[in-house]
């Protein structure tokens, strides 16, 4: 037969799963630890690609200035110069990266809850559904 | 005003009818006006400028969230640049990694911004956007709607400079490179419209939040005063000449259509606004209700009365 209360939590659960389903995700499969160092492995990968596509782009557009002046002294200073950039734009990004991964874990920790106490209802429903006839009166089965 | 509300009520109702169908309605409506205008404004590939092409693409994107619509975009408008100019296309596809890489990596779900920024400045409007943004999103959308903002400059500057960009007979590839970089970093309207808009939206943020009677009304004509302020600013400093009449009517559109946001999504009565004020162990609360502007919908029921009677069979 069916439950009306039962059919309104699942339907609850599903919307549930529907809306939040992707962001309450990395709280049930990773550990916190795990899932920002991934992700920060992540932000350096694309930091570092994005920092050599626009380095590609700078050395067209200087690379005349640069060949007429092949001097060691400022070739050196010139890489250093990018290197620095490239370590403090690194250091800025992956500051960033760790507060928007710990917060995104953490909203999907609380959604979790969420989802597992909305379980447990529906859980309970089904516990009361298939006891025995005498104990849903109250009364002890023994 | 209790029209409108009974209008409002019914769209909302509609809406929950049809809201399966209603979404990819939209989503390819506001795809096909994307495309047409893209094709209008730097239609340089041949493939793509066929009728039934937009059309074809728009099928696609209804059934696409709108990140996946800015992508489809993004690939098109580099192909129509592909038929101008390689080195405005390699510049482009740099741009477009770089933000979906440093950016998007973060799935912050405002793609649709991206596209919309470029769309309603094609549609003369685009002071509408900081105001949109602001009303809805976080202080984050400033990202998107300034590189909404650098994606049309750069359409607007391949429009303008089709002729000198396709020359064949220019100097070699370097050169070519370092003149569209040169040309694109000459376009001040960048900077100053970037200024604008996140100068608006951050002021439409800051205010709409704040605990003031119509903090929404007061948020748009604050925002659309320091996009003006900013225009204004950058008009005598640096130079740069807004043509006025356009600049009027955009401006008046986009504070209607801020107004026909709000109306939607936060209408609410502050004439019946209660203060409450109570405590627990560990707080005394101030707080403040504003309640909802609703009316329930007419339900307007036909009654046939029928007056003639039927008569018995007479035995």
């Amino acid at each position: 037969m069916l439950s009306e209360e039962k059919i309104k939590i699942m339907t609850n659960l599903a919307i549930f799963e529907k809306k939040e389903g992707k962001n309450i995700s990395p709280a049930y499969r990773y550990f916190r630890s795990d899932y920002i160092s991934s992700k920060m492995f992540r932000s350096f990968f694309s930091y570092t690609l994005s920092f050599l596509l626009i380095l590609a782009l700078c050395a067209l557009y200087y690379i005349d200035r640069w060949l007429n002046a092949m001097e060691l002294d400022s070739l050196l200073n010139t890489g250093l110069t990018i290197g620095g950039v490239y370590a403090a734009g690194l250091v800025v990004y992956l500051i960033i990266s760790y507060r928007v991964y710990s917060k995104k874990y953490e909203y999907a920790s609380r959604g979790t809850k969420v989802y597992l106490s909305k379980l447990k209802r529906l859980d309970k429903r089904y516990e009361t559904g298939s006891r025995p006839a005498g104990r849903i009166k109250g009364g002890r089965s023994q | 005003m209790t029209s409108l509300l009974v209008f409002k009520e019914r769209l909302k109702e509609f809406y929950v009818k049809f809201g399966a169908y209603i979404n990819p309605v939209i989503r390819f409506c506001f795809s096909l006006l994307t495309f047409f205008l893209m094709n209008h404004s730097v239609g340089f590939s041949s493939q793509l400028t066929r009728t039934y092409v937009p059309f074809a693409l728009a099928a696609i994107c209804a059934f696409l969230p709108y990140g996946a619509i800015a992508f489809i975009a993004g690939v098109c408008l580099l192909i129509h640049l592909w038929g101008v100019s390689l080195e405005i296309t390699m510049v482009t596809a740099v741009f477009f990694l770089v933000v979906g890489l440093l950016y998007y990596g973060f799935q912050p779900g405002d793609g649709y911004l991206l596209l919309l920024t470029p769309v309603l400045f094609l549609l003369k409007i685009p002071y509408a956007v900081p105001l949109l943004a602001g009303l809805s999103g976080s202080v984050l959308s400033v990202i998107p709607v300034s590189c909404g903002v650098v994606i049309y400059y750069i359409i607007i500057y391949v429009k303008q400079n089709a002729g000198v960009l396709t020359n064949e007979l220019s100097p070699d590839i370097m050169q070519r490179f370092i003149q569209v970089v040169n040309g694109l970093f000459a376009t001040k309207e960048i900077v100053m419209m970037m200024a604008a808009f996140a100068a608006a939206l951050l002021i439409v943020i800051l205010i709409k939040n704040l605990s003031i009677d119509y903090s929404w009304i007061i948020a748009i004509v604050a925002g659309t005063i320091v996009e003006l302020a900013v225009i204004f600013v950058g008009d005598i400093t640096a130079d740069i000449t807004v043509p006025v009449l356009e600049l009027i009517i955009g401006i008046m559109v986009s504070l209607v259509v801020a107004a026909v946001y709000t109306f939607f999504v936060f209408a609410v009565d502050y004439s019946r606004t209660e203060y409450v004020q109570f405590e627990d162990d560990d707080y005394y609360y101030y707080v403040k209700a504003v309640p909802k502007l609703t009316v329930s919908r007419p339900d307007v029921k036909v009654q046939k009365i029928n007056t003639r009677k039927l008569q018995k069979p007479q035995r």
